[in-house]
């Protein structure tokens, strides 16, 4: 199997860039810029519960105090006033491919989406621009009492006290500027519900397209995984590119239960006038596992670290992330992690490739607190810099507080040497492809963890990358 | 005189997540007593070698101030990386560890600097020592320039001491500044057994030109208090720093440091270990970096620290930076954090030794080794001696 | 005698970063189906003689010129000496994690061939070449020389060797550091080589260890960057007992 990872197929960068355009007729589209009539807008047109409505004016009045960030990438390219905070086609979500419209359907056929589904899925949910235009979950999947909705839906159906209970309690939009900016004006997204004892045996996933020139996508996916049970979900994105900012704030909540198990993977390939501004944290119970896959191609920018709340005693998390770095592209990207129940574990292991003058800094926390007796924490973050007129940053940070804890951090910074392509090269590959495929070999850790069709689309997107298109 | 201490001390290269604190450190004290802003002299100055005493702080900074196109060499590509701090510290002569904030106190103390000057090619075996005899309740500021000419070599050994007093309580503050010529080499020995009472920071800032060489070896035991830092310029091709820094922790102190080497020159090489000891509910930050600039080419940085958690309430932070804007270089750091190995533990204890004797021996080993390369047996021994009373 | 020749270096110096010229001007003519050994001391040049002729960027061709099968590839790259049917053993074959030796070779066969991999017959044709050289299959699976012992390391250059079946292959030490059953199965799988019709063979090496079993047409002696002597296959017996000291 990893064999066929790493034959790489030919590229075709129209698979991602292709523009559908978006008439008038068919789209509502929000003025541009961020007011309170604006958020009250988007909470009619959403028809939300009085609650929602209040937190989403407390959530601006947040987002106007909270200061940018002194420490990440430079976000001056970003003008508020000229984003749409919402774009949605006049037509309801649907349940089957054949009643999505025409214009949707093959944008998301372009990804093979509807493909995928019917070949390796339980469920798909499909986001385009602000609202999900596609839900459906198999029968047996269903059967078993696995919700897997749109969070609309969620918020007015039975699980409507669910959601208020854990709703941007994980993240609050106390957190950044731009988590109060999600509360404020967040639409689409998924509710999953997994009851306690359920093995979901494959995955299910979201893809998120955001089809608009000059507008924001800001979903929110809230994932409970109750007692036992075990679920992988997959999350992809994509985007034409424009001339004009696009921006990505979305956020994400996952709630590991007793001894469950959730695997989150992500392969986002945002186009490159992408702002990039994503929060997903996690918390895990007693016994839980949560295992992050995550691999960073697109955006113009990104601040992006997946945080995990060691909360039960034994819990433990993974994360496993890769960075492409290339042309135009400053991408912070790593993780963050909190230890406080005993002989809790996380292991940290990322890569990080830079190419053509791109910014790729690798960032990180991990905080073991003084409950987190006996606890093991390990990082592991590599570097490849592929020529000198990018960066490869390192900045991981380490707060220890019990004296009863295991803590190791390696990091490697190096290139491609000489020796290594004249090897491959002596054996016919040429110089392009002896490059290709040492950085193929850079990533493949992360590759190897995630399903076969997506493991080929990442060692696409490097072959992409390392082509300069 | 008396004065009040408001400081933003060792500020990372980079900033990160501000909720982790540890992007800068605040050095705050309220009417400090300062009794002397003078630097102790050596007992002689070596032949080859000459002192100048009393500069200003200013005036003694010219010798960088006048090498500022020589120490900051132009890096090809611009692109600063994300959280940049670096525009803070320009207006310094030459950068230091702890940054600017340094400077300022020494100037508006009106504190004194003393220049030592190593002319080409002399070699001097026999280390010049100063000697810091710091009593319960002295204040002290104190800086040196050492300033070696090409191919020069000369070992500085600063003994800060509060002698016999464990318990003495106090304030010393030190600024040295060495600038490394073609092929010179500066050894410089710091060890720190002041008493359980005192405030106390040390700050170092230098260059090294074309196979230049700083060597830094820091023993840091006492005090209740202690910022330090470093900022080195590897200027061109061939400059070297090397760093072996001990630390001992104890009772409620705290410790900050921030080191920075900085790669300008082509096959530059910077090695800084830190060895270290937390006891009780001691408090420790260390933020090392090293930064391979464009055009560094074939330049080797390499940062560890081996930190062993001996006390329940022990806070530790650690933070190795990697920052990288070339190709051609191998950087690589590493940090093993925690308490005394299992294995280590069971192999002693096979061999009849019982826990808390495996630990002392661990500590001791850890910090001897460090003591171990003090140029000067006396002080050395009265190091490990130190040690020994503490564990 | 040139237009049979498979390989041909005329009056060729080396240099290496554009310092002093390593090789002087060596001229070497090797017909398909010969095998040649070069011999030497320590020093003398043997594996840069090997990296030029493969075209190892670092080295540096200040004159002279070398001819593969009709065509001049003094300055060609090393990719497409060897899609023109060169390969060169590696004396330290590089580590490349994440790509397993099995697929390596596939992807070298696919790029030098141009035509699609067949898969169940290559992992036939694999197996073959793993039982010759006594390799273990799992080695297969393995990233390609990451944690391999040298003596592994060898046999997965001369398995390469095997697979992709070039018209002229250089072997630089690859007896170097093996045991004495080590030395025999790389031998064993040379030999393999050799009786493909019209295959040809440089093999570097400053022992003779490896030749005991091999059939030699043609010995060089370089010194000092210079070739001093070229004898026939006996020579090899000579060196064997009187070493390198008559041609210092």
């Amino acid at each position: 199997m990893s064999d066929n990872k790493q034959i790489v197929a030919d590229i075709d960068r129209s698979l991602y860039d292709f523009k559908d355009v978006e008439s008038e007729k068919d789209f509502y589209r929000m003025a541009e810029g961020l007011t309170r009539e604006t958020v009250l807008k988007v909470s009619e047109e959403k028809n939300d519960p009085e609650w929602m409505r209040d937190f989403r004016l407390k959530c601006l009045e947040l987002y106007e105090e909270i200061k940018m960030p002194n420490w990440g990438p430079s976000i001056e390219g970003l003008d508020m006033d000229r984003i749409s905070s919402y774009v949605r086609h006049k037509s309801d979500m649907k349940g089957k491919w054949e009643d999505v419209p025409e214009d949707i359907k093959n944008t998301f056929e372009k990804l093979g989406i509807p493909q995928a589904e019917r070949e390796s899925l339980a469920g798909v949910g499909a986001q385009y621009d602000s609202e999900l235009v596609y839900h459906n979950v198999k029968d047996e999947v269903a059967a078993q009492g696995v919700i897997y909705t749109d969070l609309e839906s969620a918020l007015h159906g039975e699980y409507a006290d669910m959601i208020k209970e854990h709703f941007m309690k994980l993240v609050p939009p106390t957190d950044h500027k731009f988590a109060a900016l999600h509360g404020a004006v967040w639409s689409g997204g998924s509710f999953v519900y997994v009851p306690k004892g359920v093995k979901v045996d494959i995955p299910l996933q979201s893809y998120f397209r955001l089809n608009a020139a000059g507008a924001g996508q800001f979903e929110h996916t809230l994932i409970i995984v109750d007692e036992g049970a075990d679920l992988h979900f997959i999350e992809g994105c994509s985007a034409p590119k424009y001339n004009v900012a696009n921006l990505h704030a979305g956020c994400v909540e996952l709630f590991v239960g007793k001894g469950a198990r959730l695997r989150y993977s992500t392969i986002e390939n945002w186009s490159k006038n992408m702002y990039n501004l994503n929060t997903k944290r996690a918390v895990v119970e007693e016994n839980g596992i949560m295992e992050w896959v995550s691999g960073s191609f697109g955006s113009h920018t990104s601040y992006l670290y997946p945080m995990t709340i060691l909360k039960g005693d034994n819990s433990k998390m993974e994360f496993t992330g890769i960075t492409f770095a290339g042309k135009g592209q400053n991408l912070d990207t790593g993780a963050k992690v909190v230890h406080i129940g005993e002989r809790t574990s996380s292991v940290i292991s990322t890569k990080s490739i830079s190419k053509d003058g791109g910014i790729g800094t690798y960032r990180s926390s991990v905080t073991i607190q003084k409950t987190a007796k006996k606890a093991k924490a390990s990082v592991s973050c590599d570097s490849l810099m592929l020529d000198s007129i990018s960066r490869a940053d390192t900045v991981p940070a380490m707060d220890i507080r019990t004296n009863d804890a295991d803590v190791g951090h390696e990091a490697k910074i190096g290139r491609i040497s000489d020796e290594a392509i004249f090897y491959l090269m002596s054996r016919g590959i040429s110089e392009e492809d002896a490059k290709a495929m040492i950085v193929s070999g850079f990533a493949n850790p992360v590759s190897k963890e995630l399903p076969l069709e997506y493991a080929v689309e990442m060692n696409n997107l490097i072959k992409l990358e390392m082509s300069g298109h | 005189m008396n004065t009040d201490l408001n400081m933003k001390v060792n500020v990372l290269p980079v900033y990160t997540y501000n909720f982790l604190r540890v992007n800068d450190s605040t050095l705050d004290a309220s009417d400090i007593t300062i009794d002397s802003v003078e630097s102790p002299v050596p007992a002689a100055v070596p032949q080859g070698v000459s002192l100048k005493s009393g500069v200003s702080f200013d005036e003694a900074g010219e010798v960088f101030r006048a090498n500022k196109d020589k120490i900051l060499v132009s890096t090809g590509v611009p692109g600063e990386p994300n959280g940049d701090t670096s525009a803070r510290d320009n207006e310094q002569a030459v950068r230091t560890g702890m940054g600017v904030d340094v400077d300022k106190l020494f100037i508006s103390t009106g504190a004194k600097c003393d220049v030592y000057t190593v002319e080409e090619g002399t070699v001097v075996k026999e280390p010049i020592v100063l000697r810091f005899d710091m009593k319960n309740g002295n204040g002290r500021l104190a800086s040196q320039v050492i300033h070696a000419k090409k191919n020069s070599e000369i070992t500085v050994i600063m003994d800060y001491t509060s002698e016999d007093d464990k318990e003495a309580a106090g304030f010393l503050g030190v600024s040295t500044r060495v600038l490394a010529e073609e092929g010179a080499r500066v050894i410089l020995v710091k060890t720190q057994m002041l008493g359980n009472g005192y405030l106390h920071f040390d700050d170092l800032g230098g260059a090294c030109y074309e196979k230049g060489a700083i060597r830094l070896v820091t023993l840091e035991l006492g005090a209740q208090k202690v910022w330090t830092g470093s900022y080195m310029n590897l200027t061109a091709k061939e400059a070297d720093f090397t760093s072996d820094v001990a630390y001992l922790s104890r009772e409620d102190h705290h410790m900050d440091i921030n080191f920075v080497a900085d790669h300008r020159g082509k096959k530059t090489n910077a090695l800084m270990q830190f060895k270290g000891v937390l006891m009780d509910e001691a408090q420790k930050t260390l933020r090392f970096t090293i930064d391979f600039k464009n055009g560094s080419a074939g330049s080797v940085g390499d940062e560890q620290e081996d930190v062993l958690l001996l006390g329940d309430d022990v806070i530790n932070r650690t933070m190795p930076i990697i920052l990288c804007q070339e190709e051609d270089m191998d950087g690589r750091h590493g940090a093993t954090i925690g308490q005394l190995g299992e294995d280590l533990l069971f192999y002693m204890q096979t061999r009849g030794i019982d826990e808390e004797e495996a630990k002392r021996i661990m500590v001791k080993a850890r910090l001897d080794s460090v003591a171990r390369l003090i140029p000067d047996e006396a002080l050395a021994q009265r190091a490990q001696h130190y040690i020994q009373n503490i564990i | 005698m040139s237009e049979q020749s498979l390989l041909q270096v005329k009056d060729l110096s080396v240099s290496i970063d554009n310092e002093l010229p390593i090789l002087h001007n060596i001229n070497l003519d090797i017909k398909p189906g010969e095998t040649h050994v070069l011999m030497g001391p320590n020093g003398a040049g043997k594996s840069t003689l090997g990296f030029t002729l493969m075209g190892n960027p670092h080295y540096n061709v200040t004159e002279g010129s070398i001819t593969f099968d009709g065509q001049d590839i003094t300055a060609a790259s090393s990719d497409k000496r060897a899609k023109a049917g060169m390969f060169l053993s590696f004396q330290n074959p590089y580590e490349v994690p994440g790509i397993s030796l099995s697929s390596f070779i596939r992807n070298a066969y696919h790029a030098q061939t141009g035509a699609p991999v067949k898969l169940l017959a290559f992992q036939k044709s694999l197996k073959a070449a793993m039982e010759i050289l006594s390799m273990d299959e799992s080695y297969a699976d393995r990233d390609l020389n990451v944690g391999f012992s040298g003596g592994e390391k060898k046999k997965a250059e001369i398995l390469q060797l095997l697979m992709l079946n070039p018209k002229f292959a250089i072997l630089d030490e690859t007896d170097s550091g093996l045991d004495v059953d080590a030395v025999r199965t790389v031998s064993k799988g040379i030999e393999e080589y050799q009786k493909k019709k019209d295959g040809a063979l440089l093999i570097i090496t400053h022992s003779t260890k490896i030749l005991e079993s091999l059939h030699v047409d043609y010995t060089h002696v370089l010194v000092k960057g210079n070739i001093v002597h070229t004898g026939d296959g006996s020579l090899v017996d000579e060196i064997n007992a009187n070493g390198f000291e008559r041609f210092v």
